[in-house]
């Protein structure tokens, strides 16, 4: 089986036929989930938050192996679906940038309410970029985190009163007062 | 008998064609008593034979084959009823019928894919993936599964193109014109409009219209990315995508 890095391709992806958007309805759709699917799936394991249409640097877009490339209607069309479905969001109005939510920001809301009680946070104040880099978040899923994707989720606490979100001394350093009760 | 003129000639020749017709009934009714004679011996041998290998029939493809085609040659159906005699002595009556399901559950699983038209080798491979390794699983063993499968009346059906076989389990009649593209794809997998029109002497609009109710069907798909520029009309069921398919 092919793999890029680490990661184990699917066997549609060799075959020539789906780097080309189908005609056909019903033939369409089962593309588009494949694709979806695909996509979902390498971002998650590779850690990518954004893609950008036009780059070339995504790796799933072409195959050398078969020489084929989806075009550049292929490629909006199956984020469109992602967006559709709310796995991804546009960050332009051109759909030249594509936020991945592998995670959907209420999972990722799970995921931060858990990091601050595996750690014993539920009283702390942290940096926004703490949580995202610093000792604690290193080997969890919050390593590296997209900004964005972690404001939105911390809005979400946020909301349901879990923390408190604050700007810091300098323009654009924002920290967190998480306010959990511990067991 | 001496034919004689007239009237009585005729009814003299009806009761000859009588008697002889009775002298030929009658030893046809020997012939066939003697007949069913031996194939009721036959028959006891068989049952004795398959008493005796009940467990090489069961785990051996190429044995059980060759048993179905004395059986065949008797007259006797092995897979008739899944009660009685012959599904109780072997218990393949099952086998078969198990067989069958998972046939219908691999096509249906592969059907998003190639549109309801599978390959009998891939068919086989999947099979054998997902059996356990106790029994074997053979084509002739799928062929007469997919053969008890019609009798049930669920649609599915073995056609040949070519030198392959491919099994359908979609209503979609497949017309001659069509045939000839999927004989045609078994070269690369692949096949360009220009290719059908030069190979079968075609129209551009007679090869067109074959490829694009193939499209439709959800039994090729579509492919513009080769760097000729060439459109390509891939067919699922012909090739297997276990391999990476790259023609330059």
């Amino acid at each position: 089986m092919q793999k890029l890095g680490d990661f184990k391709l699917p066997h549609f992806f060799n075959y020539p036929p789906y780097f080309t958007l189908q005609p056909v309805r019903d033939t369409r759709e089962k593309q588009v989930q494949l694709w979806k699917d695909l996509i979902l799936d390498y971002c998650r394991t590779q850690k990518i938050f954004v893609i950008g249409l036009e780059e070339e640097d995504f790796a799933l877009f072409s195959n050398p192996v078969i020489e084929r490339s989806l075009s550049h209607e292929a490629r909006a069309a199956f984020l469109s679906a992602l967006v559709s479905e709310g796995r991804a969001e546009w960050l332009d109005k051109g759909h030249r940038k594509c936020l991945i939510l592998w995670h959907r920001v209420q999972d990722w809301a799970d995921i931060i309410f858990r990091f601050v009680k595996d750690n014993g946070l539920e009283d702390s104040v942290m940096t926004v970029e703490e949580i995202r880099s610093g000792i604690e978040s290193r080997g969890t899923e919050l390593h590296g985190i997209d900004r964005t994707i972690l404001m939105r989720a911390l809005r979400v606490l946020e909301q349901k009163g879990k923390l408190a979100i604050f700007k810091g001394t300098s323009a654009d350093d924002e920290g967190v007062k998480f306010s959990m009760e511990p067991f | 008998m001496r034919r004689r003129p007239g009237i009585g000639g005729l009814q003299t020749a009806a009761a000859a064609r009588d008697q002889y017709r009775l002298v030929g009934e009658n030893v046809a009714k020997i012939r066939t008593d003697m007949m069913k004679e031996q194939l009721a011996t036959f028959r006891s041998q068989l049952e004795e034979f398959a008493r005796k290998h009940k467990n090489d029939i069961r785990k051996n493809p190429a044995f059980r084959s060759q048993f179905h085609e004395m059986c065949a040659k008797v007259g006797v159906d092995p897979l008739a009823s899944n009660k009685g005699f012959w599904a109780e002595l072997l218990g393949i009556g099952d086998f078969y019928y198990e067989l069958g399901v998972q046939i219908v559950e691999i096509c249906l699983a592969t059907r998003p894919h190639n549109g309801g038209l599978i390959n009998l080798q891939e068919l086989c491979i999947l099979l054998r993936q997902r059996k356990s390794d106790r029994e074997a699983v053979s084509e002739d063993d799928c062929l007469r599964a997919i053969s008890k499968l019609k009798v049930l009346g669920s649609g599915f059906e073995v056609i040949s193109v070519g030198k392959k076989k491919l099994v359908r389990s979609v209503p979609t009649e497949l017309n001659k014109d069509h045939n000839e593209i999927l004989e045609l794809a078994q070269a690369q997998g692949f096949v360009t409009v220009e290719e059908v029109e030069r190979r079968l002497s075609w129209t551009s609009g007679r090869a067109i219209d074959a490829l694009d109710t193939l499209l439709d069907e959800g039994l090729a798909m579509l492919d513009d990315g080769h760097r000729d520029g060439k459109h390509r009309y891939w067919f699922p069921c012909i090739s297997s995508n276990s391999t990476p398919v790259a023609d330059t």
